[in-house]
């Protein structure tokens, strides 16, 4: 019972204990400047993590966020000449697409969204591929300044990156908390069968969750791609891990219905400060997969709500 | 009923009918360039060499398919396999160097030892997923990321050779004009198909994919059940691993790139449900020699390679619809 | 033989089995009957070891045992032949015989087919069916699959050395006439080896097989009776027993509807295999009750109302516009509430708090400027709260923990504070406590009076009578009988049961 009513502070208590224990270690980690570059560092993850709380909420899973942010990393290279700025609207867009396909394959044809995203995920793969001719492209510096330079900029030490973070997380958590949407969301992440039998239109719901999902991966391609200064169909590799430890680890868990976007914030930073730990503790890069994999398992298994499951476990 | 015999014969039916589709291909190119050519007699995509080119590009992913299609037949999924893959290669790399650096020395033993990894995997991705009652395509998502993380940690990165010649006649001997690691892999095929059809095991798995909680009713231990499943998955993982390791005679951490993917999409493509309880080794045959056809057929007749995933991409959602009765099922996540 | 000495059963809220005695001689054909709800699964439960009972004692040969799990009864000779199909549908038919007991034919890890199959035919002769044991078990009729079901059980002879029991739920639902007679010729050659203990809804099947017939009410055995010297009638009238309290369903408000208000007409509807030529008109201030037993397709009636399952043929007319899209959100729409039999899944949001579950019908009501306006939710909350005296410490509190009785006046705010004026009751008091039921059966009065149209499917047929202004008896689908009638003049239990089985 204790453990019931302890389970949703999980979260920000490990959060709190991990800064402590990685502060005491390391003093300089309070530094307000230094944590500041930290967290816009994590801005990227931040945001991918941020669509898929919205499949997770509803008990589904995005595994094409990552294929999506690279496919996206290439659009971005090739349009900017063409479309200036306004080839951001078209990332979103297009990603929002592929998520509303993941949707519509996933509700109206019956595929589990773990297979219908990991087959969307190789189509977009194909695209990028294409795209890019299989190699890697650059970004002419010029225009990536002019059109996108507001992206990467400081205002009074305050880096532009936090802030795009901040609004689009801020968007996301009105989103969820305060519309329509997002009551209808609850609904059913909590409990579909109550949700249609209350006249929810579910199969809408879980498609515009994925459209979501697909149009905050695409945002982070994007901001990869303008920080990166180019494109490439595996740069945006590895982040698929990270954002679903930082769901997890927040507290959202498989099951859905619980949690949220506050939650994805809290575990994008408890990300962020094992990744600070592991640098201080003179950890090697190359354990990070690793350390990160067991982290999402013992995650995993915290966060399930096992009432909610049905008496099998496939 | 029809529908059913339908969905049971497809997946044969797609494979001959692309085998027959890529040389009218070839066939037009060189009718339209005015060159003499008998249909499927002068074909270059119809004939024993590229025969045994797909059938060595396909020995890896076969096995690893092979692996996993015992635990959807029990309508799970493992996920693990790229991870299990890469660290199994991994482990058998420097347990082979360090052990002699040659099939003919102690060496052989590291080949056992990368199949106790692979079940090892296996075994902790079953025992996590039925002991913590976690649904089983995170425990081995999860599982695979721990797997890719610690090859990663043993090799930092770097490929390791197998030089060794004998291990390495996998690939260079051939019989009858397909190498030996063809028949290896024919022996694993045939000796998956011995276990799902001739043990109780394998039997079991079928029982538990057709009715899970009447399986338990009628007395079997699914956990028990499930947690071989696994680790017998984990085994065939790492006959994966030690095909693609014999093919290019490197191992790394990418060594497992890509098998998720195609190991899935084998295994619906061939007609296996992802529901489970109905389909088998023979369908997962057809379905990775379909998407190995469907691979090379595309190079052969100058199609860009880029192409490839979207085409699997889109195959795999057709052939999971196709597979799907809509009236079992009343949500999806 | 077997015996059960004063056996309880409790869950919460409800005592399912009270002081039951039972007992079954070698050799005998028990039957056991009772309307739905009288206990009969749940004592069906304890016999084969599903449930452990939480008082009394069960004795097999004078001796006391205690089963954990089904496979301890099935180790002490007790076996169960499943109503709804228990067999695995992709294996083969001796598969399914020997599932969990194949080590028998496995030599050196490899099953051996030959002498499975060997075996399976051996026990498949047990009830003269004449199949190939490795036929895959979908492709069997059903009368097959039950015989199967049995001969399953049957295994029990070989592997038991003391007495069988074997239990039979419902054999005789998916049968024909003629394969009814044969599994009774079957069953009546097998007592030599087992006894039987055999639970059907047609009495008269049950009075033709068995020796001795238990009649079940409300958890209790109210009497046993020996088979030849019962009747039919005497059975049922046992059956549904007791007198209805007209005060209890607050009958004396019931008011007369208004006839020329046709809220849901339905014209020769039918939905294949659920049920057909299904006419009725529900009427503004009606309360009409359909009455059958489970599988007489009540249930999927009101769902093809809501829109959940689109029916087939004929044609349905809600407020005098013929329905051409059925969908739950399009009965929302057109002003149907839906209160559902499972009330903890379909019912209430667990995980979602009062208000929230309240306004889960109207959520777009409730925003302003695609920002939800909680404040109002509240206020909505708070109404209905104290107009339906919904026992809860704030609007905040997650429904789940609420009493089903509290679960189940948020489920009708829900709907009639969005002004739902077509009802759709399925088992509304099903699990709530005496007083929460009153609580319920005031608000259907109190809608009814207000012009809100309620379709109910009832939990017994007492309250069917007491509440309804039309009942309307099913059986396999079809309309039976109607029965139109006023306070005062309401049809007994008796003419109900008649029509229903």
């Amino acid at each position: 019972m204790t453990h019931e009513i302890l389970r949703p502070h999980f979260p920000w208590i490990t959060l709190v204990a991990l800064i402590v224990i990685v502060g005491i270690a390391n003093p300089a980690f309070f530094s307000v400047s230094g944590f500041v570059i930290l967290m816009a560092d994590v801005i990227p993850l931040l945001i991918m993590a941020i669509g898929m709380t919205f499949a997770i909420y509803i008990g589904g899973i995005d595994l094409s966020i990552q294929q999506l942010a690279n496919m996206v990393t290439v659009m971005t290279t090739v349009y900017l000449a063409q479309f200036g700025i306004s080839v951001a609207l078209l990332v979103v867009l297009v990603g929002g697409l592929f998520g509303i396909i993941s949707g519509f394959v996933t509700t109206r044809l019956y595929v589990p969204s773990f297979v219908s995203t990991l087959a969307i995920g190789f189509i977009a793969l194909s695209i990028a591929k294409w795209l890019s001719n299989q190699r890697a492209l650059f970004m002419d510096a010029t225009l990536r300044d002019a059109h996108f330079g507001w992206m990467f900029g400081n205002t009074m030490g305050v880096p532009h990156e936090l802030v795009i973070g901040l609004l689009l997380a801020f968007f996301a958590w009105l989103l969820q908390t305060r519309t329509p949407f997002g009551r209808a969301l609850k609904a059913v992440g909590s409990g579909e069968l109550a949700a249609v039998a209350s006249g929810i239109d579910v199969d809408r719901v879980k498609i515009f969750a994925f459209g979501l999902s697909g149009m905050f991966a695409a945002f982070a391609g994007l901001m990869f791609s303008v920080k990166l200064s180019g494109g490439d169909a595996q740069l945006a590799n590895g982040f698929l891990l990270l954002a679903i430890v930082a769901v997890l680890v927040g507290g959202t868990p498989l099951t859905g219905g619980v949690g949220g976007i506050i939650n994805t914030v809290i575990g994008t930073l408890i990300v962020m400060v094992i990744r600070a730990a592991m640098v201080y503790l003179e950890i090697d890069a190359t354990q990070q997969q690793m350390i990160f994999g067991i982290v999402l398992i013992v995650a995993i298994a915290l966060t399930i709500d096992r009432s909610k499951l049905r008496s099998v476990v496939k | 009923m029809i529908r059913d015999i339908i969905v049971k014969w497809a997946p044969l039916l797609v494979l001959v009918f692309l085998v027959l589709l890529f040389p009218i291909f070839e066939w037009l190119e060189d009718f339209r360039a005015g060159k003499d050519h008998i249909y499927l007699l002068d074909s270059r995509f119809f004939s024993v060499r590229n025969a045994s080119r797909i059938a060595v590009a396909a020995t890896p992913g076969l096995m690893v398919a092979i692996g996993v299609t015992f635990i959807i037949i029990m309508g799970s999924i493992d996920l693990s396999m790229e991870g299990s893959v890469s660290i199994s290669a991994v482990i058998f790399a420097f347990a082979f160097l360090a052990l002699g650096g040659t099939l003919l020395s102690w060496a052989w033993l590291a080949i056992p030892a990368a199949m106790l990894v692979g079940a090892g995997i296996g075994f902790v991705n079953g025992l996590v997923h039925v002991v913590f009652r976690i649904p089983s395509f995170m425990v081995s998502l999860a599982m695979g990321f721990v797997g890719t993380g610690l090859a990663l940690v043993l090799t930092g990165g770097d490929r390791i050779r197998i030089e060794d010649e004998v291990f390495r006649s996998l690939l260079t001997v051939r019989w009858l004009n397909f190498p030996i690691m063809c028949y290896v892999a024919l022996l694993a095929l045939l000796v998956a198909w011995f276990i799902q059809s001739h043990t109780t095991l394998g039997r079991n798995f079928y029982a538990i994919g057709g009715g899970e909680e009447l399986a338990q009713a009628s007395g079997l231990n699914v956990a028990r059940i499930r947690v071989l499943g696994f680790a017998l998955a984990g085994v065939f993982f790492a006959l994966g691993a030690l095909m693609a390791v014999g093919r290019i005679g490197i191992a790394e951490t990418a060594t497992g790139n890509n098998f998720m993917f195609i190991s899935i999409a084998a295994v619906v493509v061939g007609g296996t449900a992802l529901w489970g309880g109905i389909g088998g080794i023979p369908n997962t045959l057809v379905g990775i020699l379909i998407v190995y056809v469907i691979t090379n057929g595309m190079v052969v007749i100058g199609l860009p390679s880029w192409l490839q995933d979207g085409v699997l991409g889109v195959l795999v959602i057709t052939a999971v619809v196709l597979s799907t009765s809509r009236k079992s099922i009343s949500f999806v996540k | 033989m077997y015996q059960l000495k004063a056996v309880d059963k409790h869950f919460p809220g409800v005592h399912a089995l009270q002081a039951v005695d039972f007992e079954v001689q070698r050799g005998e054909i028990v039957g056991l009957v009772g309307e739905n709800g009288a206990g009969k699964s749940t004592l069906m439960k304890v016999i084969y070891g599903a449930y452990q009972p939480d008082g009394g004692e069960i004795k097999i040969d004078g001796k006391r045992v205690r089963f954990q799990n089904p496979r301890q009864a099935m180790d002490h000779g007790i076996g169960m032949v499943f109503q709804e199909q228990s067999l695995i549908p992709n294996l083969t038919v001796m598969e399914n015989i020997f599932l969990g007991f194949e080590k028998q034919f496995v030599t050196f890890g490899v099953v051996s087919w030959r002498a499975m199959a060997t075996a399976a035919r051996a026990q498949l002769a047990k009830v003269k069916l004449d199949i190939d044991p490795t036929t895959i078990t979908s492709d069997l009729s059903f009368a097959q699959r039950q015989l199967v079901e049995l001969v399953k059980v049957l295994t029990l002879e070989e592997r038991i050395d003391g007495d069988l029991v074997i239990l039979l739920d419902e054999p005789t639902s998916v049968l024909a006439e003629e394969e009814v007679k044969l599994l009774f010729q079957i069953v009546r050659g097998l007592t030599k080896r087992a006894s039987f203990i055999f639970v059907s809804h047609r009495i008269s099947e049950v009075l033709e097989l068995s020796d001795r017939i238990y009649i079940m009410k409300d958890g209790a055995v109210v009497d046993v009776v020996h088979s030849n010297d019962a009747d039919l009638d005497d059975i049922q009238h046992k059956m549904v027993g007791r007198e209805i309290n007209s005060e209890y369903y607050r009958e004396h408000k019931q008011q007369a509807y208004n006839s020329n208000d046709v809220l849901v007409s339905f014209d020769n509807v039918g939905l294949q295999g659920s049920y057909r030529n299904i006419s009725f008109d529900l009427h503004a201030g009606e309360v009409l009750c359909l009455v059958g037993t489970e599988g007489s397709g009540r249930e999927a009636i009101l769902r093809t109302v809501f829109g959940r399952d689109p029916c087939n043929a004929g044609r349905v007319k809600i407020k005098g516009e013929p329905v051409t899209a059925f969908s739950p959100m399009a009965g929302v729409r057109r002003g149907i509430g839906h209160v559902p039999r499972e009330r903890k899944i379909e019912g209430i949001v667990n995980g979602m708090n009062v208000y929230e579950n309240m306004t889960l019908a109207q959520i777009r009501k409730f925003a302003r400027l695609g920002i939800m306006n909680v404040p109002a939710e509240k206020q909505l909350a708070n109404e209905w709260i104290e107009r339906l005296g919904i026992k809860t410490p704030s609007v905040a509190k997650d429904c789940g923990g609420l009493s089903g009785g509290n679960q189940q006046k948020v489920v009708l705010a829900k709907w009639r504070s969005s002004g739902s004026d077509i009802l759709l009751l399925d088992h509304p008091t099903r699990g709530l406590d005496i007083g929460a039921k009153e609580d319920v059966y005031e608000m259907i009065r109190e809608m009814s009076a207000n012009g809100v149209g309620i379709l109910l499917a009832a939990d017994t047929l007492e309250e069917a009578i007491g509440l309804s202004h039309t009942i309307i008896v099913l059986k396999d689908g079809e309309i039976q009988k109607r029965f139109e009638y006023a306070t005062g003049s309401k049809p007994s239990l008796y003419d109900l049961v008649h029509h229903m089985i």
